[in-house]
């Protein structure tokens, strides 16, 4: 049989057995040629990152930064597939714009809490009872602040604009701002009550935000390596001819497919149930996991390759790497995901262990439960 | 967009669920009913005939073989999910994995017609037994350097040479070996490469054990001595030997087996966390992770639509992950055992029988060192 009359029958008799989750490719196609020229002219490396405000203009006026809002509220109305596309690409291009606290964390709060968009740069965070948040991403930046707040047994949601916090400057890992804001009691109570299960997914969007990010920078870490080994010539010929070296870089290359696998398959998940799928917190966790001790192989491997150069500050290398490990300790530590992992799993047991990979849920083999 | 090397995500359906959920039911059933017993690696190490009959009155042996050669006309996606819930319950498939996992697709793709209907059904009913002629004792990953030799003589071949590590052939009743049909040319050295199908019945066949660490008999040297091939059983071209066993490699590296040969015991590690037996450590959720993660890269790789090339690339990284990951298991639950642990024998069994078998999970069907030479391949360095 000839492979394209084998591809007819696998599509054929595939379609009611599965379905590919593949992000619109006309959004994946403008996010591509949008970052690559971005990262054909942004400035030179630096040990400290700032908002873009002109790059964030222009993902504003092609409609990316309320990419996931609703069309009712201003939004784009396209889903998690494209928004993963967008964290990804963005990620891999290191650039400096509050993507995922804006729109799939900030902008999905004000919706869940009916509370007006006006489209200003918004950044989250849940302060602790006495009202403060620390290493909040892009405070300084934004106009206002959405808070989510446990207030006794309610979560509630507050739009509270930044001349009203407290604000103490801070930098993550990665040089981006990570500051310290003070909240005033009144403004966290004064915000609306929202669903119960929205501090839990609250949680499990922003580790998820969190892995398409690091992931898009594994993929293009893989290509500024690859770059490398062609063009560095060692002992007369370049360095990727060295077997050594090309068992580093294809570690590289498993561990970011298995982090890209992982993730997909929990973004998928996400996008088909609108995140009410019960084996989310499992295929999060999956997510977190891969991409977490991935990016310990892909950073050290890269650096291992990429020799001195990639250790000095003019090199792209550490646009990517330290926001990786910036990223992936974020919405709970790898640890903590490992850890709820095996909850999970001794919950299930030896003989649904089984059905909780499949599925995301130790109790689901029956037909009724899907 | 950045490099991508493995195919996208796909999400099952609920018609393939109705398949995963009825092929669990008859297993636990099976080990409810002591048909066997749960154990780790069973795809190299048990062997049961009539099992191996039973799943193919079933309907799940000969999945994607056509049903006008017997077999049951599905798809790989279908015969993936039976594959995973036979690896994950521990079930004894040896026997006919070979046959189904990549002799069957090779006759499909370059057999003759005669052969498709001589071994197509049988393979579909469990009735005929495959392994493996690649390794030598002179040459192992180097495949290439084989030196078994088949010289033309009336009516077909004599083929001369020793394969070795064939799993299962003091039970298996034929396997493709791979030989010289034309001497070595050392400027072009895969070419003059050859399958054939030899009957391991044949009077020319001796066939010697090969006992593993543990004392156990899987693997055999088998003798070729002057074994009689007839033309009708050179499979596809004389000369395309090595483009053929490439694309049988290829079957043989993508496939669940390469991950989830220590499922029972990473399972049976979960159990005893949750009884006690073992203290609970977050490694067990970090290994989930990475066999959850890796279900979905292997289920996207079967999916794909097929390139003009072999899948060799995204095999050889669901292999390189997998079997790293499998072997790792044994390992992880290993560090949490005590010496002389005996609370729960039946996690004793499994653990043991891991630690001998791991050193294999990452040698057999291509090492990690060669996977590695693969993907690095695909990735423009070689």
């Amino acid at each position: 049989m000839s492979d394209a009359a084998e591809n007819d029958r696998r599509a054929a008799g595939f379609a009611h057995l599965a379905e590919p989750s593949t992000a619109d490719p006309d959004v994946v196609a403008m996010l591509t040629e949008l970052f690559e020229d971005y990262r054909a002219t942004r400035p030179a490396p630096g040990a400290t990152v700032d908002l873009d405000r002109g790059l964030w203009a222009r993902l504003e006026h092609l409609g990316l930064t309320r990419l996931t809002g609703s069309e009712a509220s201003g939004g784009s109305g396209a889903g998690w597939l494209e928004a993963a596309a967008l964290l990804g690409l963005s990620a891999a291009a290191g650039a400096p714009v509050p993507v995922a606290e804006h729109d799939v964390l900030g902008g999905w709060l004000l919706e869940a809490a009916q509370l007006p968009n006006d489209g200003g740069i918004r950044t989250v965070c849940r302060p602790d009872p006495s009202g403060v948040a620390l290493n909040v991403t892009w405070a300084r930046d934004a106009s206002r602040i959405v808070a989510l707040w446990e207030d006794r047994d309610e979560w509630r949601v507050a739009d509270v604009p930044l001349d009203r916090v407290g604000l103490e400057e801070g930098r993550n890992l990665a040089g981006e701002p990570s500051d310290t804001v003070e909240f005033d009691l009144l403004d966290l109570e004064d915000g609306v009550v929202v669903a119960h299960g929205i501090g839990e997914q609250f949680h499990h969007r922003g580790a998820l935000a969190r892995c398409a990010q690091v992931v898009g920078a594994m993929e293009r870490v893989l290509e500024v390596v690859l770059a490398h080994v062609r063009d560095r010539v060692q002992f007369g010929r370049p360095i990727g001819r060295f077997q050594a070296v090309q068992h580093l870089v294809s570690d590289i290359a498993a561990e970011t497919a298995l982090a890209r696998a992982a993730t997909d398959a929990a973004v998928a998940r996400a996008a088909a149930s609108d995140w009410q799928d019960r084996g989310m917190l499992f295929a999060v966790g999956v997510a977190k996991s891969c991409v977490g001790h991935g990016a310990s192989v892909v950073v050290r491997n890269a650096h291992q390759v990429l020799g001195a150069i990639g250790t000095t500050l003019e090199h792209e290398l550490h646009t990517l790497t330290k926001p990786m490990l910036a990223r992936r300790s974020e919405y709970g530590s790898v640890h903590e995901w490992d850890e709820t992992l095996t909850t999970l799993a001794t919950s299930a047991g030896r003989d649904r262990l089984w059905t909780l990979v499949t599925t995301g849920r130790a109790k689901s083999a029956d037909r009724a439960d899907r | 967009m950045a490099t991508r090397l493995v195919p996208p995500g796909v999400r099952e359906l609920p018609a393939l669920t109705d398949l995963r959920l009825e092929v669990r039911a008859f297993l636990a059933e099976q080990v409810r009913a002591g048909v066997f017993v749960p154990h780790v690696d069973t795809w190299l190490t048990r062997w049961d005939r009539e099992f191996t009959r039973e799943l193919g009155r079933r309907g799940w042996l000969g999945m994607v073989i056509p049903t006008e050669y017997g077999g049951q006309g599905r798809t790989y996606l279908e015969r993936f999910v039976v594959t995973e819930e036979l690896l994950v319950v521990g079930a004894p498939v040896a026997a006919h994995w070979i046959a189904e996992r990549q002799i069957g697709p090779s006759l499909l793709r370059y057999g003759t017609e005669e052969q498709k209907r001589a071994f197509l059904p049988r393979i579909s009913s469990g009735d005929v037994v495959f392994g493996i002629g690649m390794s030598e004792p002179d040459s192992g990953s180097d495949l290439a350097s084989v030196r078994t030799r088949a010289d033309k003589v009336e009516g077909g071949w004599r083929v001369t040479g020793t394969k070795v590590w064939t799993s299962g052939a003091h039970e298996a009743d034929a396997f493709f070996a791979l030989c010289r049909t034309t001497p070595l040319d050392p400027e072009h050295r895969h070419a003059g490469l050859s399958q054939v199908i030899v009957d391991l019945h044949d009077p020319d066949v001796h066939i010697r054990p090969i006992l593993s660490m543990g004392g156990d008999h899987h693997f055999n040297e088998v003798h070729l001595d002057g074994v009689f091939i007839p033309d009708d059983r050179v499979l596809g071209e004389v000369g395309d030997g090595w483009r053929q066993v490439g694309s049988e490699l290829a079957y043989e590296r993508s496939g669940p087996e390469r991950v989830l040969s220590t499922f029972q015991l990473l399972a049976t590690a979960a159990q005893a966390m949750c009884d006690g037996g073992l203290p609970t450590d977050a490694g067990l959720g970090r290994h989930v992770a990475r066999v959850a993660g890796l279900h979905h890269l292997s289920f996207s790789v079967v999916a794909a639509p097929l390139k003009k090339k072999p899948a060799d690339v995204p095999a050889a990284l669901v292999k390189l992950l997998g079997t790293t990951t499998e072997g790792d298991v044994a390992d992880f639950v290993d560090l949490l055992t005590a010496t002389g642990w005996v609370e729960d024998e039946e996690l004793y069994t499994l653990l043991h029988a891991a630690i001998l078998q791991r050193p294999g999970f990452t040698l057999r069907g291509g090492t990690n060192e060669i996977l590695r030479g693969v993907v690095a391949r695909g990735l423009g360095m070689r």
